[in-house]
């Protein structure tokens, strides 16, 4: 299997002098092309913090993160950024997108800015918009959209310009149950097909049996639990 | 690059219709303002030197120190036979320019400036709407323009007035003489006016206008003019436009104030430009940081700021312009007209597109200080 993202000793503390929280206290971890973890924790024990510096967005305190071979250098933000651009897609909690353009628009800008051609967009938004099932949504605006649709957009611009990482935080806390298995679903689904690692977030154990790994975190210690006993033995409350 | 910049840019604008109204009418009023401002400057500068230009000559000779066309004062009429007597000068003519009291019919008294023209008219009025040049070569007869039919009291060819107790008659109307100071320009031939105007002496002018061969950098004759003929003082004509225009504007202080206000109204479209902007910005700091998170660049952001700025403003000066054309063109029979030139256009567009780059200033620094890190906590 090709290894496509890989952490190294990587810790992260927030603040200064006396007060130093240890966040993350050593993450070593490989992920796989096409490989989709689950990343669980009770809150405030780092998962957010994680995902940020695997999205290149927040640097570690110590350690590496390679992507594709390559020491990313967190002290470069627009490297960071290049980064970003050509390798990774996001999907947020709240969709995020831009409540000024449409949907098709909102994929499109990200298209042009990852430099691809205009016959490359089309036709990858059209496929995309396909298997989202969002073809009736493409001239709207995203106010005129449910949040599951919302969601869905979202998954589509996350892969629209093939990166090789997708990372969500939360992305079906704002949605009812079903809603938002039927989006993890997609999100699995689509990441697959695309055979891009993917690194989801969530609060909903249910969800855990449709990932290929599940990763924990509590007390700064990430560990990984076997695929099958995950369901059960993983206990926490929500906040 | 452009096909991310200039749609974001556009949408995130329009996408508040009202906002955008407004500051785009707020900007091309403030633009209009600062140009009917500059427009005013402009018109009074051309109408100031209006006489000087038109004269068709390169050359003007007055006594020392003569502060404006306005102020010509006496020198003997020989020097135009000196004048013309030096090398590279093609002709020479004198003109007398002074100031008299004109008694309207209706029994009104008013300062008039009399234009005494020699043989061939230079200095004279450029357009005329009725009458003939020659008949100012007729005793009494004078030639005023359309602009001071009300003020002077006459209006029809064969009128009569009285200045400084001489009978004056009306014999032909000029078009587009204007006066900068509030006395109306009356034309007439150097020996009609030598008998209105108190202050001159037989035998004296105010200016020789000369003509010098074709082809000669009229600075070499000025000169030699200089050198050759004694207590006067030479200028070319673009100088002495230039002396006149600049004592109107600068000793007196109306062209300070105009361009101060000028530049005011500039400063408040600015500051409208920077509010809104800067409103905008931060209504979607959030939108930026996530485009941020997905991999647009910090300069990509930057490049959507001032492409709003320059929308904004591009709009607010073409509506603008708009105005002040239709003002210039309302204006152009007034004695107050707006008017302006290619360069002072130019330098207005100029400077309100780098006013509104200025304006995008806080907007981009707040964006510069953007961490997109914050997109996963909301
Ligand atoms: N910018 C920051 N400065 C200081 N402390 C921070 C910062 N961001 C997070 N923390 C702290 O780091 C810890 C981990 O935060 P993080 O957001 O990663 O948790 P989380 O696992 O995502 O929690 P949740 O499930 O509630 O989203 C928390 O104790 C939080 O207070
Ligand atoms: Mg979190």
């Amino acid at each position: 299997m090709k290894s496509i993202m890989t952490c190294k000793g990587i810790a992260k503390s927030y603040g200064t002098g006396d007060i130093v929280e240890l966040v993350l206290k050593r993450v070593d971890l490989e992920f796989f092309e096409g490989q989709a973890s689950v990343l669980v924790g009770p809150s405030g024990s780092g998962k957010t913090t994680l995902l940020s510096i695997l999205g290149c967005l927040l640097a570690p305190s110590e350690g590496q993160l390679l992507i594709a071979d390559d020491t990313v250098n967190f002290s470069d933000k627009s490297s960071l950024t290049e980064v970003r651009r050509q390798k990774l897609g996001f999907i947020f909690q709240h969709a995020q997108l831009l409540p000024f353009l449409t949907i098709e628009e909102n994929l499109a800008i990200v298209g042009r800015n990852a430099g691809m051609q205009d016959d490359d967009i089309k036709q990858r938004l059209d496929g995309l918009l396909h298997r989202l099932e969002l073809k009736a949504m493409r001239y709207k605006h995203p106010a005129q959209l449910s949040g599951g649709q919302r969601q869905r957009v979202a998954i589509a611009r996350a892969l629209l310009h093939r990166p090789s990482i997708v990372l969500a935080d939360e992305p079906t806390a704002a949605l009812d149950w079903n809603t938002g298995k039927t989006v993890v679903e997609l999100l699995l689904e689509q990441a697959r097909m695309e055979k891009a690692v993917l690194v989801v977030v969530t609060h909903d154990t249910r969800m855990l049996p449709l990932f290929d790994r599940i990763l924990s975190i509590a007390d700064g210690i990430l560990s990984e639990q076997a695929q099958t006993a995950a369901a059960e033995n993983i206990f926490y409350t929500q906040p | 690059m452009n096909t991310v910049v200039i749609p974001v840019a556009t949408q995130m604008l329009f996408h508040n219709h009202l906002r955008f109204a407004m500051t785009v009418i707020g900007i091309a009023i403030a633009f209009f303002l600062a140009a009917a401002q500059i427009g005013l400057l402009v018109g009074w500068i051309n109408t100031n030197s209006a006489i000087i230009r038109h004269a068709g000559v390169d050359i003007w000779v007055m006594a020392e120190e003569t502060r404006a066309f306005d102020y010509g004062t006496a020198i003997p009429r020989h020097r135009v036979q000196q004048v013309s007597s030096v090398p590279g000068v093609v002709w020479a003519e004198g003109m007398l320019m002074g100031w008299a009291t004109w008694q309207h019919p209706a029994g009104k008294r008013i300062n008039v400036e009399i234009v005494g023209l020699d043989s061939s008219h230079a200095g004279g009025p450029w357009q005329l709407i009725s009458g003939h040049i020659d008949n100012i070569e007729q005793p009494e007869t004078v030639i005023i323009d359309e602009l001071s039919y009300d003020v002077l009291g006459l209006r029809e060819l064969g009128d009569e007035a009285e200045i400084e107790g001489n009978r004056v008659i009306l014999g032909g109307v000029s078009r587009g003489v204007r006066t900068f100071t509030a006395a109306p320009f009356v034309f007439t031939s150097i020996e009609n006016a030598l008998k209105y105007s108190p202050y001159y002496k037989d035998e004296e002018i105010a200016f020789v206008l000369a003509k010098v061969e074709p082809g000669v950098d009229p600075g070499v004759i000025r000169d030699r003019i200089a050198r050759e003929v004694a207590n006067v003082e030479v200028l070319t004509t673009a100088e002495f436009a230039e002396r006149s225009v600049k004592y109107w504007m600068l000793e007196t202080g109306v062209g300070i104030t105009v361009i101060i206000t000028a530049a005011l109204g500039l400063l408040v479209g600015a500051v409208i430009m920077s509010q809104t902007l800067f409103a905008i910005t931060q209504d979607h700091l959030g939108n930026y940081a996530t485009l941020l998170a997905l991999g647009f660049h910090q300069k990509t952001l930057r490049r959507i700021v001032l492409t709003q700025s320059l929308s904004l403003g591009g709009l607010g000066i073409i509506t603008g312009s708009i105005l002040f054309i239709l003002a210039c063109n309302a204006s152009a029979s007034t004695p107050i007209p707006l008017e302006t030139t290619p360069l002072v256009s130019t330098g207005l567009v100029v400077f309100s597109l780098l006013c509104c780059i200025a304006a995008s200033w806080f907007s981009i620094r707040a964006i510069f200080k953007l961490d997109p890190v914050m997109v996963f906590h909301g």
